[in-house]
């Protein structure tokens, strides 16, 4: 006779969402079943066929030091490429893209790409999430972003406000690690009051801020006093240092949590400028760490290499009443068994578009036809150059301070805001820098001993870049749907993706290109950049050409709201159509404002995981 | 035969750095390996009797020039000696270019362990790539440089090392 396991959660994925929800419930005496589909190195940091005595023994198990061997002996060093391509859990890449030809679809990766244009951004699919090749960067929203609706007549307000999210921003502050001060993040020092973004008083973060790069240092003081003319309003140009979940130095009593299954590795951040696509000593944050805390609960189990790919509602009470997954144990096999649990509540915490994939693909949840929908990004627009003197290029975390004073204003009745990335890592994201260029010197530019040393060493500590991460609005045409024309090796779905940037986002690309222009004339910055009609995201605005990438932002494919007709979850990201399904992670988020979702989606996390706990007390 | 030394030589020349800088990555003789198994002996041996007979006929030390006219301005040497640069430099192994392939290539035998494709020498490989020390910092993802170093004013000498003795 079959048997049913039955847990009090189920949980779908095990990423930062999924491992919030895990720990939080488990240290509550819940018990946990995380499913995640891709695969997993468990708690082992090296690999245990070289460590006696680490993993269980059965044979050669992989530790996260794998990931490493992966990453250096890798051609392309591209955000997925420790975590290896598994075709029974495919990920997306940032190689897939291209330029998408009219009414073509676009379909040599994961991603099935309808156009008109192409969806630039990634995540992984691997325990521990796309956590693992996060930059790290955990900005809070600002009060405005919430209602933008109300007061700009775009996009969509939240059913939530700052204020209400204010304390989980804290226990997620706290739980991530982040590195930073209050009083400067929030930006009261900067002459924009839209920007502003109050704190609760006495609060500060559990770290001192990450010491700013030397090109942070050189970029303020040779920004310091400028403003820029946008719309015939003055606004500022301030530097100022990111929030960041890697671990500094600490404050107070709180000591942070180091690698998993090394614990002495990674307490503080030791510049191996690597963040993305892995930090290899665990400096940087990363799920793995919550998902470690959760297993200490003795609540909480993991299973790995198992698919979720159907939710069978019981028609009497619309509950979720079954969870059937497909568990496989070669990667590159196909062979699988299919099984079912139960929860009392299921969690989707699977990513934004696997979360939409999965409802699609069960037909639940969607009464309000809003899921997949209002998919958004960062469209992440670079701009690059040499400095007049060296300014240790390709040194730190990959940003260490950004502009944040371009966030809000007026403005957005008219077009998008922005935030401006100072970037770390000279031009090893626009141009592939040194790897990518230094053949070229070579080849082409003839270069050889003396020269090309004195080259090098003269001219790549003088590579600078922007990030222009530029907002993008609900838009219900920018979807996730299903086709069962394609799927993947185990038969599940594959996402279609229809894609547009609409005017509103590309006027913000324009203007983030003018105060880029504007501050390469302050400082004396030779300009190399260039937009390609051949770039994958290549796009015109009044007659201009910019290219847009992806941030690995992916955000609003199950948004909340305050009415079941226009939105997928209510404000306690609970399904408005069963009564025990609740949805966590970026999906939730109805507009993607101008900071890094991360935190904000493990602010609300942690919100949902005390909404689940309440609702399991009445069950 | 043994080229190790040739090859070091012949490296120091083309890249600028000292022979025991070189030798000091560790990964020289992994390199030498990947050269021999790919391009034929006969190629290896002329390129590096070239670099002797330079070296004999003028110094130690020959011009950059001398290295121009003999070895990279030669159509069948000069893709040789530009793939060993880029490997001191980057670690991986680049295609030979299609028309040397075709006129000077050897076909594989066997199942050799390297075949003429790009790849990434091997991990050690990468984290002794030249660039980045040349660039002033660290291979990325190794060789850590302690909290805070990025806030430090970067070196104003032009490279880390000096030209080769």
């Amino acid at each position: 006779m079959n048997t049913v396991d039955e847990f009090d959660v189920v949980v779908v994925g095990a990423g930062i969402s999924g491992a919030i929800i895990a720990e939080q419930l488990g240290s509550k005496g819940k018990k946990v079943l995380v499913l995640e589909a891709g695969s997993g190195t468990g708690d082992r940091f090296w690999n245990s066929s070289t460590s006696t005595g680490a993993g269980s023994g059965n044979g050669k198990k992989p530790g996260y030091e794998s990931y490493m061997d992966t990453f250096f002996t890798a051609l392309a060093k591209i955000p997925n490429a420790p975590y290896s391509n598994n075709p029974n859990a495919p990920q997306p890449l940032v190689t897939d893209l291209e330029p998408i030809a009219q009414n073509q679809t676009l379909t040599n990766g994961y991603f099935v790409q309808k156009g008109p244009l192409p969806f630039a951004s990634t995540y992984t699919r691997a325990e521990g999430g796309t956590t693992l090749h996060w930059l790290g960067t955990c900005l809070r929203m600002l009060p405005e972003d919430f209602k933008i609706k109300t007061e700009f007549g775009r996009g969509l307000d939240w059913p939530i406000s700052y204020s209400d999210l204010e304390k989980w921003y804290q226990v997620a502050e706290e739980n991530i690690g982040v590195s930073a001060d209050a009083a400067e993040q929030s930006y009261s020092n900067i002459p924009n009051k839209a920007v502003h973004i109050p704190y609760e008083s006495g609060y500060n973060y559990p770290m001192e801020a990450i010491p700013q790069s030397y090109l942070d240092k050189y970029m303020s003081s040779g920004l310091r006093q400028m403003t820029v003319t946008l719309d015939g309003k003055d606004y500022p140009v301030d530097v100022v240092s990111t929030p960041q979940g890697r671990n500094g130095m600490p404050r107070g009593s709180y000591r942070p949590v180091g690698a998993v299954g090394d614990s002495d590795l990674g307490q503080r951040c030791a510049g191996n400028s690597n963040c993305v696509p892995i930090c290899p000593i665990q400096a940087k944050y990363n799920a793995l760490k919550t998902l470690a805390q959760a297993q200490k609960t003795h609540h909480v189990e993991i299973r790995t290499q198992c698919v979720a790919y159907n939710l069978e509602v019981d028609p009497a009470t619309q509950h979720i009443s079954k969870v059937h997954y497909k568990q496989y144990s070669d990667p590159n096999s196909p062979e699988h068994v299919c099984k079912t649990v139960k929860g009392k509540i299921i969690v989707l915490a699977a990513h934004a578009v696997e979360n939409a994939k999965l409802m699609l693909a069960s037909g639940v949840g969607n009464s309000s036809d809003q899921v997949g929908r209002n998919l958004m990004d960062h469209p992440t627009m670079l701009t690059w150059g040499l400095m007049p003197t060296k300014i240790g290029a390709f040194r730190g975390p990959g940003s260490t301070s950004g502009i944040p004073s371009l966030r809000g204003g007026d403005f957005r009745r008219n077009r998008a805001a922005f935030r401006i990335e100072i970037g770390n890592w000279g031009w090893s994201w626009p141009e592939g820098a040194p790897v990518g260029t230094v053949p070229d010197l070579i080849d082409q530019k003839n270069l050889f001993g003396a020269q090309l040393k004195q080259t090098i060493a003269s001219v790549y500590p003088r590579m600078f870049r922007f990030g222009f991460l530029v907002e993008q609005l609900p838009d219900p045409n920018n979807r996730v749907t299903i086709d069962p024309t394609y799927r993947d090796q185990l038969g599940n779905y594959r996402p279609v993706i229809d894609y547009d940037v609409s005017d509103y986002t590309r006027a913000g690309m324009a203007a983030a290109k003018q105060v880029s222009d504007l501050i390469f004339q302050r400082l004396g910055v030779e300009g190399f950049t260039e937009y390609k009609p051949s770039d994958p995201g290549y796009l015109t605005y009044q007659g201009q050409g910019y290219t847009y990438n992806g941030a690995g932002h992916l955000v609003g494919t199950h948004i909340m709201g305050s009415d079941s007709k226009t939105s997928v979850v209510n404000r306690d990201q609970r399904s408005w159509d069963h009564p025990n399904l609740y949805l966590v992670g970026c999906g939730n988020m109805p507009t993607i404002a101008t900071s890094n979702p991360t935190l904000t989606m493990a602010a609300l996390t942690y919100w949902a995981a005390d909404n689940v706990y309440k609702a399991l007390a009445d069950m | 035969m043994d080229w190790l030394d040739d090859f070091y030589q012949l490296s120091a020349a083309l890249t600028d750095y000292k022979v025991a800088q070189l030798q000091g990555t560790g990964v020289g003789e992994d390199y030498l390996e990947v050269l021999s198994t790919i391009i034929p002996h006969a190629i290896l041996a002329e390129l590096f009797g070239s670099y002797r007979s330079i070296v004999a006929e003028n110094s130690a030390t020959p011009t950059e020039q001398l290295i121009r006219d003999g070895i990279l301005s030669n159509a069948k040497l000069g893709p040789v000696a530009r793939n060993i640069i880029k490997m001191w430099y980057l670690s991986i192994w680049y295609q030979m270019p299609e028309d040397w392939r075709q006129l000077y290539g050897k076909p594989n035998q066997g199942d050799p362990k390297y075949q003429d494709v790009q790849f990434v020498v091997s991990r050690n490989a990468y984290i002794q790539g030249l660039v980045w020390q040349t660039l002033g910092s660290h291979p990325m993802g190794a060789k850590q440089p302690g909290y805070g170093t990025w806030g430090d004013k970067p070196s104003d000498r032009s490279s880390i090392v000096s030209t080769t003795s």
